[in-house]
């Protein structure tokens, strides 16, 4: 009984670290102002490099710092879009999901000429994945910090609840903006780099499975807090867990799967008490 | 029109500059692999019947998503819905015998009733809640998929049918052909109409013009009297109604059946088409060949010129990110 407890407790570990990395990672970017639905294409990015050049060089840390390298330049993207030219961020994250995943799937057949799935790289093991998942929460105290306790983290959201006074008291709002957007992509694309180094070896098209949505949903059920959205993801992980010892119960493995998803629905709909998105999110800034 | 002519340039420079760098880089000749997509797309009759086939599939939830961003809201759900509408058509099909005068407008109807209903929860959501549409949508999709799953081998798993898909649709409810040897169907001259229908209801009618007041100055028209949180419903409703017709039209013309995987990310594509066609439906009309040109050739640039077809993908992405500045975008109304 405790066996299979603490076994639920684990694979729930397991199911919410890349999330809370990629919620982690859109709360930064929303608190600053810019919603970022690239998430999954984060995701995908630091799962995909970071195989890539495991493969290439033979060590899995320096694939998992390009992975974070290729999340902040994919994010850089949007972060540039956002700023420079004010698009609309919700489309242009959209896009970037679709470049991210046609990306790898084409890096898949240029690199490792098959399609499908990468062949298999030196994985960071056992410990360095536990490392990973202790990196996540160590990241969130350490985002909420920044965010709620130094003058820095105060900036951050002054763009995100309203850029004009930001910069009226001297906040570079475009700059802010930008830097949070990469760091965001930096620190989601982690939770890629969890996935195909950490519980595996290798990338195979599909991996990231939706996980960048289900973050999102963490964002609002977590109330754009880093905390609270890592609550949200291990609540979301433990339904994951829970989905494969329900599996045999009768109990349809899809409503387990809708679960975030109506979760999140739910609090949107605000019947989870007030949740509000930072005043300014998703608003393109023009100076 | 001049910006609309912008974009159109915008999405070619990205196609061919992006597009061939990502064949220079697969070990392809760029003229050969573009050669291959266009001789795979547009070589012979048939291959033209195909490439309208998948135009036909990406004009339906283009003007679906052209209809809401009319209003100013972004149905990003599209997907889900062509989902839940084919899935509404497979079942209804194959359950209700009828002569194909009456199964073929039934089947369709229930395919636009389940989009429509599908996209009428985020509507709902965002006229009675204030819910940002865009993730509602998004977490719909996933819902979507998952219910459509779970339906197709549950409770509605039909005898001869396999974990993800219905048994195939009697004669009677499939969409007649209109080209021989070829999946193009009646389905092709319906989504025209509509986009016919939809010009006429956006430029003349009072409804179109509350739609596109509500869209671009929201605060002015709700002093005009425009009822904003309707309006929202409406335009979800019937951007979700169009793109389940799209997915109904799919089962009964191309698949003859439901499956899960119907969509290649139809839904997806369709804000790129939207974009493009500059929100207009005759715009989108042409833009949807374009994108189908893309759809079509890309099997055959795979298999002739060695090129992945993924590079469809990341060239339709960007093309997304680089239009996502339009100004009928930017005046979205933020939740």
């Amino acid at each position: 009984m405790i066996a299979a407890a603490l076994a639920i407790l684990v694979l729930m570990l397991v199911k919410a670290t890349p999330l809370i990395y990629a919620a982690l990672g859109g709360v930064l970017s929303e608190r600053s102002g810019v919603v970022n639905i690239g998430l999954e294409g984060g995701l995908v990015a630091g799962a995909f490099t970071s195989v890539v050049i495991s493969g290439a060089s033979g060590n899995p840390v320096l694939g998992a710092c390009a992975g974070v390298l290729a999340g902040a330049l994919l994010a850089a993207i949007l972060a540039f879009a956002a700023t420079r030219f004010g698009v609309d961020q919700i489309v242009a994250g959209t896009g970037l999901n679709f470049v991210a995943l046609g990306g790898a799937a084409y890096g898949l057949v240029v690199i490792f000429h098959q399609p499908g799935a990468s062949r298999e790289v030196p994985s960071l093991g056992t410990t360095g994945s536990w490392v990973l998942v202790a990196l996540a929460f160590a990241l969130a105290a350490l985002e909420w910090v920044f965010l709620f306790r130094t003058p820095w983290g105060l900036r951050v959201r002054a763009c995100g609840e309203n850029p004009r006074a930001a910069e009226t008291a001297g906040v570079d709002a475009l700059r802010t903006r930008f830097w949070a957007v990469v760091t965001g992509g930096a620190i989601a694309s982690l939770g890629g780099v969890y996935l195909s180094l950490g519980e595996l070896d290798l990338y195979s098209d599909g991996m990231t499975a939706g996980r960048g949505y289900i973050a999102l949903a963490a964002v609002i059920f977590g109330r754009w807090n880093p905390i609270g959205a890592t609550g949200a993801s291990l609540f979301f992980g433990f339904f994951a867990a829970l989905q494969y010892t329900l599996q045999r119960s009768g109990v349809p493995s899809e409503l387990m799967q809708a679960l975030p998803y109506l979760a999140a629905l739910v609090a949107l709909a605000g019947f989870a008490g007030r949740v509000r998105a930072p005043a300014a999110d998703g608003v393109p800034f023009v100076r | 029109m001049r910006r609309g002519l912008r974009d159109v340039a915008l999405a070619l420079i990205v196609v061919i500059v992006v597009g061939g760098l990502a064949m220079i880089v697969a070990g392809a000749n760029p003229l050969d692999g573009f050669g291959q997509l266009l001789d795979g797309a547009l070589g012979n009759p048939s291959e033209i019947a195909e490439t309208l086939v998948q135009t036909t599939a990406l004009l339906f939830p283009a003007l679906g998503i052209a209809f809401a961003f009319r209003a100013g809201l972004f149905n990003i759900g599209a997907e889900g819905q062509l989902i839940l509408g084919g899935m509404a058509a497979g079942i209804i099909g194959v359950a209700v015998p009828l002569p194909a005068l009456l199964a073929i407008p039934l089947t369709l109807a229930a395919g636009a009733l389940a989009g429509g209903v599908w996209g009428g929860i985020a509507g709902f959501f965002r006229a009675r809640f204030g819910a940002n549409e865009v993730i509602a949508t998004l977490m719909l999709n996933v819902i979507a998929l998952l219910l459509a799953t779970y339906l197709i081998g549950g409770p509605f798993k039909q005898a001869g049918a396999t974990a993800s898909e219905t048994a195939s649709l009697p004669a009677a409810a499939q969409l007649p052909g209109i080209f021989p040897d070829s999946r193009l169907t009646l389905a092709f001259p319906i989504a025209i109409l509509l986009a016919l229908l939809l010009r006429w209801v956006f430029t003349r009618t009072v409804f179109g013009y509350e739609l596109r007041a509500a869209g671009e100055a929201p605060e002015a028209a709700r002093r005009a009297g425009v009822n904003l949180a309707r309006t929202a419903f409406v335009a979800m409703a019937g951007s979700g109604a169009i793109a389940g017709l799209g997915g109904a039209t799919i089962v009964m013309g191309m698949l003859h059946r439901f499956n899960t995987g119907l969509s290649p990310g139809y839904g997806f594509i369709g804000i790129a088409v939207a974009l493009v066609g500059n929100l207009d439906p005759l715009g989108i009309c042409v833009a949807s060949f374009a994108f189908g040109i893309l759809q079509s050739g890309a099997i055959a640039m795979q298999a002739m010129a060695n090129v992945p077809r993924d590079v469809i993908s990341i060239v339709e992405g960007l093309v997304i990110v680089v239009l996502a500045g339009r100004r009928v975008v930017a005046a979205r109304r933020n939740a």
